[in-house]
């Protein structure tokens, strides 16, 4: 095949799904094979539900060490002295490492993603609490932390600043007094979109309406923190470092940047990982620390955080301070939308996105709405707290913009009194205008927004709870109804490569299909499951490419030894480009079939067909002159056409034409206990179009999860610090995540839109749910409280917070009010005799 | 964060409160989790203290031994502390420095500092002894500043303030009873042993 773009026409004609996007078999789809459209049964699944799952912390070398990390006490403090002497001392201490031993390694810094420079351990100042002070490398995990009891640190304390609003203030302690330019603490600023036409439509507006909001800072906390094993080996001078990575190429160039190894000498092997959502993205001071210690002391060494370490010191996300404005016509057509924000990025400039956006991709803030003109701003500032900014199950920032203008269309919608659903309606960017030029410089591929909203509308039976709305206000009732909408969309699939990089390399993806003599195959991709499904889901991309059983394909990631480069799992784009990847490759491998078949059925090349629905190769007009993959795949090596080479293998690397625009309406039903502030789910409905549909099953699953973690989101996570810079949400103990307890009955549907420009038509799901579901929610509690005037509730609602708006609103119900519960009170309450 | 509160004890009149709360040994025996307090001097070492079993506090207790132990101004005292706080349980290693102490007023300050487990915090305390207005024992003032870092610190004031207040609580009765056990006849002592503090 002469170039990728020629195989993107194939995406628009090759797929079809019946009119509410399940399998058709009628039209191409859903052969009983595993293909496209079938809900297969995870093959991952076996090996972690009966425990044989292997995480990098079930590794285990022998000779291997174990490192604990030094964190320090303070936020911010000039180190005077370290003394490693009582720790050295201590039975089974290995080496005690400070800044002064990796800096004669020059390993005493390392870069960011965004071309900051950050402690690996603390040179000369701590500026966020937990920071990596020092490592004690010891025989076991326990004398590990023994011997770093032992290390004396001798701390100058200075002021803290914690917040970015502080940090920016004229009097603020400098936190990056190391930098020469650097006088203040403040980033960047950035800018999108036009400031004058927008100041323009805004002043010739009918209505204005204004809202601040804080996305407040979460941390993605999967289940299984970061940590490695490194082990360097001197025979071949070469380290392989068993890492928690999300990207492990990526992060086998950095590593050999870093450490001065050369690529080659570098291996990294990401195995079974136990959630990422983003942590896993960047590269951490441990993985530095476990690594020079491997190569200096020639023994395997471990490091594996625990669970505040990870939620204190990794990449956080969100902390943006938003505010928002829309204006309007009486009628409610959006004109435009300005948004101003003040993003918290911690100590070090270490947000992980692509590097020509530092505000990642938060100018997607006009969301599905065809809007005249738009202008946002935004103000970066290092404050002492953790460094981060990573993609929390989010397209970068895109769960941030997604909020703003969700929330933003419900303040209008109340501020005229009109139906959230239909102010929505017509504002929608139309499908026949797709594609479509947004006015921050997008090009929406394509959808239909106004039939997944009528589709949740259905489903939630949302004229019913407007009716039972009505009639708890008029009743005067305990508890409240809420109806919140999301109609989201996200931009995914980063990148082309013209303007997506990560630290300079561009954000292709890959794939590497070998077709063995006996007729399976082994598919190896550049992206890295983190619980995804992609040995299943990649695999149904051949075996609907190839005709072949899915089972028969077996799908290899996360080793950078065997697997083709790859950018990595994150920002919902393993299925817009690696997916791609995949199916182009097979793609590839069905020409040179077609080849071998012309060989063996002695037909000319051109004759031969490939029949989607058997997923046989034939000859034209003659049917019963076919063979099977399977056939083929030994013929290749066993009676190879002379004009081909034997064997039957193919690589595509994919550089994406553009993003995908997967997109989806949210309808939230609550109860809001005016007594107690207590939030309950009535019905929580989500209608999602991520295009094609790969696998139905694994979807939902996504789905399932990610609305989980809005709900988290939406209702309790919060990372908090305390003025003088203490992580008050910082373990499991304050930093609350959802469980079944507090998990609704989920009720999900879907309309099909597939991209144009995807070979499979796919645009990627993963993070619809998390970006999607909070401002449905946040608008459902806010409507319960609407007709009292209250505009906007802050994340996390936890009860407290929720309450004191009732009180703000008035609405709130005193406890003594209500009736006391008295089982046996009263005449009426006394037992009748038998 | 700041700690203050007063005692009353009744049976205690101020000058031999004085001497109780000057000895290191009746103080480490009141305070929960403390297991020494010891001069810094250049002998000491925190890996290498042996703790002295079964010391004899008054009334058992040699005055002159009571005595050459107590609290000196501007000296140093090594302390090992275990605190739990909730599923937190270091052990601090503290230096406290007794920064004044008026043998007339009955007014005693200290700064000091620790660090343990991720966690460190540093203080400053004082106690004044007045006499009891309508009585014959003591009033005990006291206050504490104290800025903690670290992991206690992330557990935040809902945690940190039923311990702090549980092991002050805990302190002065156990004090209260230490002075009580000290007999009417042996006042005597606690007059000797005040004039030989300084």
């Amino acid at each position: 095949m002469s170039s990728e773009t020629d195989d993107i026409p194939e995406a628009e004609t090759e797929y079809q799904h019946d009119e509410d996007g399940g399998p058709d078999p009628e039209k191409h789809c859903g052969h009983g094979r595993g293909g496209m459209g079938e809900g297969v049964k995870r093959k991952e699944d076996k090996r972690f539900i009966t425990g044989r799952g292997n995480y990098v912390d079930d590794i285990k070398k022998p000779g291997m060490l174990h490192c604990e990390i030094v964190r320090s006490p303070h936020a911010h403090a000039r180190i005077n002295e370290i003394d490693t002497s009582r720790a050295m001392e201590v039975d089974g201490v290995v080496a005690v490492l400070t800044a002064e031993d990796l800096a004669a390694h020059e390993l005493a810094t390392m870069p960011t993603l965004m071309d900051d420079t950050q402690d690996v351990l603390v040179n000369d100042k701590v500026k966020f609490q937990s920071q990596e002070v020092a490592a004690v490398i010891a025989e076991d995990r326990y004398v590990a932390k023994d011997g770093a009891e032992k290390v004396a640190v001798d701390y100058e304390v200075l002021d803290p600043v914690v917040t970015a609003e502080d940090a920016l203030e004229a009097d603020a302690p400098l936190i990056r007094d190391e930098l020469d330019d650097q006088e203040d603490n403040h980033i960047f600023d950035w800018d999108v979109g036009d400031k004058e036409a927008t100041d323009k439509v805004f002043e010739a507006a009918d209505v204005t309406v204004s809202e601040q909001m804080e996305y407040q800072r979460l941390h993605p906390a999967p289940i299984e923190t970061c940590g490695c094993v490194t082990d360097w080996d001197p025979g071949k001078d070469k380290i392989t470092v068993h890492l928690t990575s999300q990207a492990p190429h990526a992060h086998r160039t950095l590593f050999s940047q870093v450490s001065g190894i050369p690529e080659h000498k570098v291996r990294i092997v990401s195995p079974d990982i136990g959630g990422g959502f983003g942590n896993k993205v960047p590269i951490y001071p441990g993985y530095v620390v476990a690594a020079a210690a491997s190569v200096v002391l020639e023994r395997p060494v471990k490091w594996m955080e625990e669970r505040s370490e990870n939620i204190q010191t990794t990449g956080f996300a969100r902390d943006y301070d938003m505010t928002g404005e829309l204006a309007a016509t009486e009628d409610g057509i959006i004109k435009g939308v300005r948004t101003d924000v003040l993003a918290n990025h911690g100590a070090y400039n270490a947000v992980a996105q692509p590097s020509k956006f530092p505000a990642g991709f938060f100018n997607i803030f006009t969301g599905s709405y065809d809007v005249e003109a738009a202008y946002g701003s935004l103000t970066a500032a290092f404050t002492n707290t953790a460094p981060g900014g990573v993609a929390y199950r989010c397209s970068f920032r895109v769960t941030e913009a997604v909020y703003l203008i969700e929330r933003m269309v419900k303040v209008l919608a109340q501020e005229l009194d009109m139906d959230p659903a239909e102010i929505r309606r017509r504002n929608f960017i139309q499908p026949e205008q797709f594609p479509y030029e947004s006015a921050t410089g997008w090009n929406y591929d394509s959808g239909d927004y106004e039939k997944a909203l009528d589709k949740a509308l259905e489903m939630a039976d949302y004229d019913h709870y407007r009716e039972e709305q009505r009639r708890r206000i008029e009743n005067d009732a305990d508890k409240l109804i809420g109806i919140g909408i999301s109609s989201f969309t996200e931009v995914v699939g980063a990148g082309p490569g013209k303007s997506c990089d990560i630290a300079g390399i561009e954000m292709f993806d890959s794939a590497d299909i070998r077709v063995n003599p006996t007729g399976n195959a082994v598919l190896r991709v550049g992206v890295q499951t983190q619980g995804q499904g992609h040995e299943t889901t990649f695999a149904q991309i051949v075996a609907e490419e190839l005709g072949m059983d899915v089972e028969n394909i077996t799908v290899e990631h996360g080793d950078t030894d065997t697997d083709p480069y790859g950018l990595g799992t994150y920002g919902s784009r393993s299925t817009p480009v690696a997916g791609a990847a995949t199916a182009v490759a097979a793609r590839k491998v069905r020409d040179k079939a077609k080849s071998i078949a012309a060989n063996e059925l002695e037909a000319a090349e051109e004759d031969i067909e490939w029949d989607r629905g058997s997923g046989e190769f034939h000859v034209a007009g003659a049917p019963d002159r076919s063979l099977t993959i399977t056939e083929i795949a030994a013929s290749a090596y066993m009676n190879h056409p002379g004009s081909e080479e034997p064997g039957l293998e193919a690589v595509n690397y994919y550089d994406p034409p553009e993003m995908t625009y997967p997109f989806g309406s949210y309808i939230v039903v609550v109860e809001v206990d005016r007594e107690t502030g207590e939030v309950d789910f009535e019905r929580f409905v989500a209608v999602d179009d991520c295009g094609n549909r790969i696998n139905p099953m694994v979807i939902e699953g996504q789905i399932h999860g990610g609305l989980a973690q809005g709900i988290g989101t939406a209702m309790m996570e919060h990372v908090t610090y305390d003025e003088n810079g203490n992580c008050t949400g910082g373990d499991f103990m304050n930093y609350l995540l959802p469980t079944a307890n507090e998990i609704p009955n989920f009720e999900t549907g879907y309309t099909v839109t597939p991209s144009p420009h995807h070979p499979i038509g796919a645009k990627g799901v993963g993070e619809s749910p998390t970006v999607g579901s909070p401002p449905a929610i946040v608008n459902a509690v806010v409507d319960a409280m609407a007709h009292a005037g209250t505009t906007h509730v802050e994340m996390p609602m936890t009860p407290d917070r929720v309450w004191e708006n009732l009180a703000e609103a008035g609405l709130e119900r005193d406890p003594a009010e209500t009736v006391v519960f008295d089982p046996v009170g009263g005449d009426e309450g006394e037992p009748a005799d038998d | 964060m700041n700690f203050e509160g007063e005692f009353e004890l009744d049976e205690v009149p101020p000058e031999k409160a004085w001497v109780v709360l000057s000895d290191p040994i009746a103080v480490r025996n009141s305070l929960k989790g403390c297991q020494y307090i010891t001069p810094m001097d250049d002998e000491f070492g925190w890996d290498t203290y042996e703790l002295e079993e079964d010391v004899e506090t008054l009334p058992e207790a040699d005055a002159e031994v009571v005595a050459a132990r107590a609290f000196r101004e501007r000296q140093e005292y090594a302390a090992l502390m275990q605190v739990g706080v909730g599923s937190v349980k270091p052990k601090f290693e503290t230096t406290v420095t007794i920064d004044e102490r008026d043998e007339e007023e009955f007014v005693m300050t200290a700064t000091g500092s620790g660090s343990a487990s991720g966690s460190s915090f540093s203080m400053e305390s004082g106690m004044h002894i007045h006499p009891q207005e309508d009585g014959d024992g003591s009033r005990i003032e006291w206050w504490t500043e104290a800025d903690i870092s670290g992991r206690i610190a992330q557990l935040g004031g809902r945690v940190i303030n039923p311990v702090a207040n549980k092991i002050v609580n805990n302190f002065f009765s156990d004090i209260e009873a230490q002075m009580t056990d000290i007999e009417d006849t042996d006042s005597g002592v606690t007059d000797r042993i005040r004039g030989m503090f300084g």
